[in-house]
Formats: C-alpha cells, sequence, structure tokens
C-alpha cells in the first residue's frame, strides 16, 4: 500500500527554498533576480530590502503570528513575502480584487494579526491591526527561529485563497515542504537556473506564481514582472518578451491571446523562448495554431493544476500536429497519483468520464478551515492506498488510447480569464436583490477571455432596476471577474425547464445567438 | 472643450444597452462595477484615441485615467493640450 510518506520519498531530499535562495545570493550578488518597469533589481538587493521587511515584521510585536499580505506585485511585495518565508511565519496572500469586507474576513479566519499594504510607490510597509485577530495563533513559532533559519518541512508559509462554493473564498495553506517540493520539480523540468530569464504575468496571489516567481527565484533566474496595470497590452508584452530574452513563459489563453494580436505585423517569433506553458484554461484552436509561430525555438506544453494540488498533469504539445478539439491533460508529474471516480463513487479504469482525483507532493494537507469543504480531500475510494485525494470538480474524459482530456464541471464553476468562478454564487447573491424575481446566470464562452458571464433577469414589477445599480450591487459583495459582462433586464418569465428550474442552458443558448448577432 | 457628452453617449452604447445616457453620472466608478473590464479598457482607449486623435501611451494607461467619464474628459483634454 501505498503511504503519503513513499509518495513524498523522491521528493525526501528536496532543497529548502531559503537555503538555496541565500546560497544565489552569495554566489551572485550582482546577478538580477527581479526586473521591474525596465530597472533591474539584483540578487543582493532584493536580500537587502527581505531583510529591512524581516526587521519591520520583528519590531512590529506580533511574535510569529501570521500576516496579511495585502499589495499588487512589486520588489516590495516580494521581499515582504521572502521575509515571511525566511521567519517561517504564516502570510495569508489574496487576490487583491475580493470586497473589501471579503478580504477582512479572511484576514480575520487566517489569524493575521497585522495586514501589510506598500501604498503607492513609496517603498515603506504600512501595518493595520486586524480586529479580533491579533494573538489567534501567537507563540507558535519559538524565538529562535528569528535568529537562525532550520527548515521545517510541515511549517505552513503561503495561504492562498480560491473560490468558495459558499461565496468566501476557501483558504489554502501550503507547507514549506510542499514549497519546496514543486519548486524542484519546476527547477528540473524547464531548466531553470542562473541567467535564465522568466516571464510573470499573472498577479502575485495566484499560484502560478509558485512556479514562475518563487522557483525563479530559488534557481537562480530573473523574474521579468508584468505590471499587473498594463498586463492586458499585447505591445507591453511583446516588448517585455524581445527586451529581456525571456526564455520561459506561462499564462493563461488571455495572454497569447493578446500577444497573438499585437504580433501580427512582425515578422519571424520570440527566439529567446524554449518553454511556453499554456494553464489555466483550455486555450482555443485558433489561439493554439499560433503558438509554434510565435515560439518557433520552444517546447510548448498544457500543464493542469489547482490551487490546493498545485500542478499535476503535464502534456508536451506537438507543434507538427493541427490542434483538434481539446488539448490532452497529460501525464501525472513525478510523485502524482490519478484517478477517475464514477457519479456512484466506484473507480472508472477504462476509457469513459469521471471526476479527476488527484493526489500530489505538492498539495496543502486541507482548507484552513477544517470542517469547511473537508469531503473535497478523500481517502481512496477503494481503500488502494493511503494517500489523501484532493476531488478536483473537473469531469476528465479517458479515451482509448488512454489520453485524458477536460469535459466539464461537476458543479457550476467555470473559468473567467483564468479564474475560477462559481456562476451559482453569483446567482445567489444576484438573488438577495430586493427589485430581482428571479435570476439566471451563464457562461457564455468567448475567444479572448475563456468565458464571459451574462446575467438574464426579470425584475420586479414596477422597480426602476438598471445594470448599473446592479453592478454597484455585485462590486460590494463579489470578486471582480464573477461581476456579469452583460445584463438582460426583462419584465417576462425566464425559461424553465420541465421541472419547473430556471432553464440555465436555453438562456446560455439564447444568449450565444444574440452576441454572435451583435459582434 | 468639455466631451463629457459624446463619452457617455459611447459607454452607453458600447456597454450598457439598458441604461439611458443620462443615468450614468460622470462620477460613475466604471471599473469597481465591471462596466469596463480590463479588455473592455482596451476598447476604451482604441475608440478615445481615434475619436479625439490622441496617443495613449502604454505608460499612460493608468486605470485611473479610465475611472469615471469625468477622468477619460480630463485626460483627453490634457491629451489635446500637450499634443
Amino acid at each position: 500500500m501505498v503511504t503519503t510518506a513513499q509518495a513524498v520519498k523522491p521528493w525526501l531530499s528536496s532543497r529548502s527554498f531559503v537555503e538555496s535562495f541565500s546560497t544565489n545570493v552569495r554566489r551572485f550578488p550582482d546577478s538580477p533576480a527581479l526586473v521591474w518597469r525596465g530597472e533591474p533589481v539584483s540578487y543582493r538587493e532584493l536580500h537587502d530590502r527581505a531583510l529591512r521587511a524581516r526587521a519591520e515584521l520583528s519590531g512590529a510585536d506580533i511574535g510569529a503570528a501570521p500576516i496579511g499580505v495585502r499589495c499588487s506585485k512589486s520588489p516590495d511585495s516580494i521581499a515582504l513575502v521572502l521575509a515571511c518565508l525566511m521567519d517561517q511565519r504564516s502570510f495569508l496572500l489574496p487576490a487583491t480584487t475580493l470586497p473589501e469586507h471579503t478580504l477582512q474576513e479572511l484576514f480575520r479566519r487566517a489569524g493575521c494579526a497585522r495586514v501589510v499594504t506598500v501604498p503607492g510607490s513609496s517603498g515603506r510597509y504600512s501595518w493595520v491591526a486586524t480586529p479580533g485577530a491579533d494573538g489567534i495563533r501567537r507563540g507558535r513559532v519559538a524565538a529562535d527561529r528569528v535568529r537562525s533559519f532550520s527548515p521545517d518541512p510541515e511549517a505552513v508559509t503561503f495561504m492562498l485563497t480560491t473560490s468558495g462554493s459558499t461565496g468566501l473564498p476557501k483558504i489554502v495553506p501550503l507547507s514549506e515542504g510542499a514549497v519546496d517540493r514543486f519548486t524542484d520539480w519546476a527547477g528540473g523540468q524547464f531548466e531553470l537556473g542562473a541567467g535564465r530569464a522568466v516571464l510573470n504575468f499573472s498577479p502575485l496571489s495566484f499560484d502560478l506564481c509558485l512556479l514562475d516567481i518563487w522557483a525563479t527565484l530559488k534557481h537562480g533566474g530573473c523574474v521579468v514582472l508584468v505590471e499587473p496595470a498594463r498586463a492586458t497590452s499585447g505591445k507591453y508584452l511583446r516588448d517585455l518578451l524581445t527586451s529581456h530574452e525571456v526564455e520561459l513563459v506561462q499564462a493563461v489563453p488571455l495572454f497569447y491571446q493578446l500577444l497573438t494580436q499585437a504580433h501580427r505585423d512582425n515578422a519571424g517569433g520570440f527566439a529567446s523562448v524554449r518553454h511556453v506553458i499554456v494553464t489555466g484554461d483550455s486555450i482555443a484552436p485558433q489561439c493554439l495554431a499560433q503558438l509554434p509561430g510565435l515560439f518557433p525555438h520552444a517546447r510548448l506544453y498544457n500543464l493542469y493544476g489547482c490551487t490546493e494540488t498545485n500542478d499535476s498533469l503535464l502534456h508536451e504539445i506537438d507543434p507538427t500536429e493541427a490542434p483538434t478539439g481539446a488539448l490532452p491533460l497529460g501525464s501525472p508529474l513525478p510523485g502524482v497519483w490519478t484517478l477517475l471516480v464514477n457519479e456512484d463513487g466506484t473507480i472508472r479504469n477504462g476509457p469513459g468520464t469521471g471526476e479527476l482525483y488527484v493526489s500530489t507532493p505538492f498539495q496543502t494537507s486541507c482548507y484552513l478551515d477544517l470542517p469547511y469543504h473537508e469531503s473535497r480531500f478523500v481517502a481512496h475510494p477503494d481503500g488502494a492506498d493511503a494517500l489523501r485525494y484532493f476531488r478536483t470538480g473537473d469531469l476528465v474524459h479517458r479515451h482509448e488510447n488512454g489520453s485524458l482530456t477536460l469535459e466539464g464541471r461537476t458543479d457550476f464553476q467555470v473559468k473567467v480569464r483564468g479564474v475560477r468562478t462559481n456562476i451559482e454564487d453569483v446567482e445567489r447573491v444576484l438573488g438577495t436583490h430586493p427589485d430581482i424575481a428571479e435570476v439566471a446566470v451563464v457562461a457564455v464562452p468567448d475567444l479572448v477571455a475563456g468565458h464571459f458571464l451574462h446575467a438574464e433577469i426579470r425584475r420586479v414589477p414596477g422597480s426602476a432596476l438598471t445594470s448599473l445599480s446592479l453592478r454597484q450591487f455585485c462590486a460590494d459583495q463579489l470578486p471582480q471577474t464573477a461581476i456579469p459582462s452583460t445584463f438582460h433586464i426583462t419584465d417576462d418569465p425566464l425559461p424553465r425547464t420541465s421541472t419547473g428550474k430556471v432553464d440555465r442552458h436555453l438562456t446560455a443558448r439564447l444568449r450565444s445567438r444574440e452576441s454572435r448577432k451583435e459582434s | 472643450m468639455d466631451h463629457t457628452q459624446t463619452i457617455t453617449k459611447f459607454l452607453v452604447d458600447e456597454f450598457l444597452p439598458d441604461v439611458p445616457a443620462e443615468s450614468l453620472a460622470a462620477d460613475y466608478d466604471l471599473l469597481s462595477g465591471g462596466v469596463i473590464d480590463s479588455l473592455g479598457l482596451l476598447k476604451v482607449i482604441a475608440w478615445l484615441e481615434d475619436r479625439f486623435d490622441v496617443v495613449v501611451d502604454d505608460i499612460e494607461i493608468e486605470p485611473d485615467n479610465f475611472r469615471t467619464v469625468a477622468a477619460m474628459n480630463a485626460f483627453v483634454q490634457n491629451a489635446r493640450r500637450t499634443g
């Protein structure tokens, strides 16, 4: 029987992130660790900034309590995360686009004694106490940790967030060991190392940063940071790739779509790029077909993972093969175990469709709130091993030749610009508006965004409801990606199924016909 | 010259088909309410460039310049003066 310890065994010799980073600082202090707004930040300088952040942390008199990191991407926010990693201090890194009260609730739940921001370009941190959370988990770490670092694979460092089906995002704590094992795998797989430039497209709070920022810094490479405010300018992205001779790119399909549009008039491709990773969502065949021309010297990959488990399956795309339909998910990474499970809970061994369960050496042990969705982390249905599996909620099809492709979801989640979004959540929030009689939210496929959300609404007779007031209402309660792109407000009843439920499928069909007409 | 009306009409036609132009206030936050998302922003910028013959550098794509009708109007006026 495979146990967790055995599954993790190939990784027992994994290197500590903090020790590797310190070695890099000693070995090549003047090499660039980051590029930000065209300027390099050397390993020495980044280390110095991390030490300053660490000194501020120890001066804040919060013991070993977790902190909230409410910062968008910058060298200072990266230095702050480094300081936490050096201290083995847990820190919550939520998406900055969440509504204010949701952020406060998350910081409280994670026991963050202080929430840190970097106001403007001041380069100074600002510390705000979290009401009701001070001291919740204080004193867990002995004082000597502040002086000397010694690896502790069980210590929780990163706490990321993922969309929750009850509205409040779930907190995913990652152990030092999980991050060390993952960053080791990524370094070997994608040839990360000194002198290698890696593009970081996603926001700092995304799990994708574990690869493009944290694995790169562990292996001595240089992270070319995309400024969030300019992330949708194809021209800007194109110039970053060429002027910094980027060798690795990992991004959601939206990035490649923007780049294709910006690159249209230029001959040749991005010659420096050696590895191109498509992740986060399924890519449209038209966009996929552009990649070999865009990156003539690169190996192309489809990488599948969830925040809870990190990357799990990898497929190398054959650039000579014309893309048809969904990309294969590929094979499990070293130490990763997967199962396809039928609706009745039995294991599907042959071809067919089932829910994908995965167990990885990089995964969280559970959500921070234990009783909260504990059903998502389960044992092997037959007891055939002693691993802990994560139910991904993804419906996956196994073909005759054994390859896997993504079919859909077991629930109402869709990806909007690479962000998991639950359309039931959006409906539930809209349903609480006093002027709404009924509502259906549907995901309409979109070449660029993956999906956009559309809300079909019947208003209460006599109300003066408009999409303007509804948007404000949504903005107060939902992350920005979950606010519908389009609203249709009507006085007519919504289409119903034979069982009396609002017919989402019919609504979606009507809507996509309409959007085709408009464009 | 004040372009508030022209800008409002474009935004309503393009992003808010159910809303009468007069109910979109010049200080309504178009970004936080998701009227304009990051891709919509590109569309707005392309239209502003075309309609008012201004050039928006990448560096100026600060979301705050495009958060409200009033901010867009101010941006166009400044761009014209310096251009």
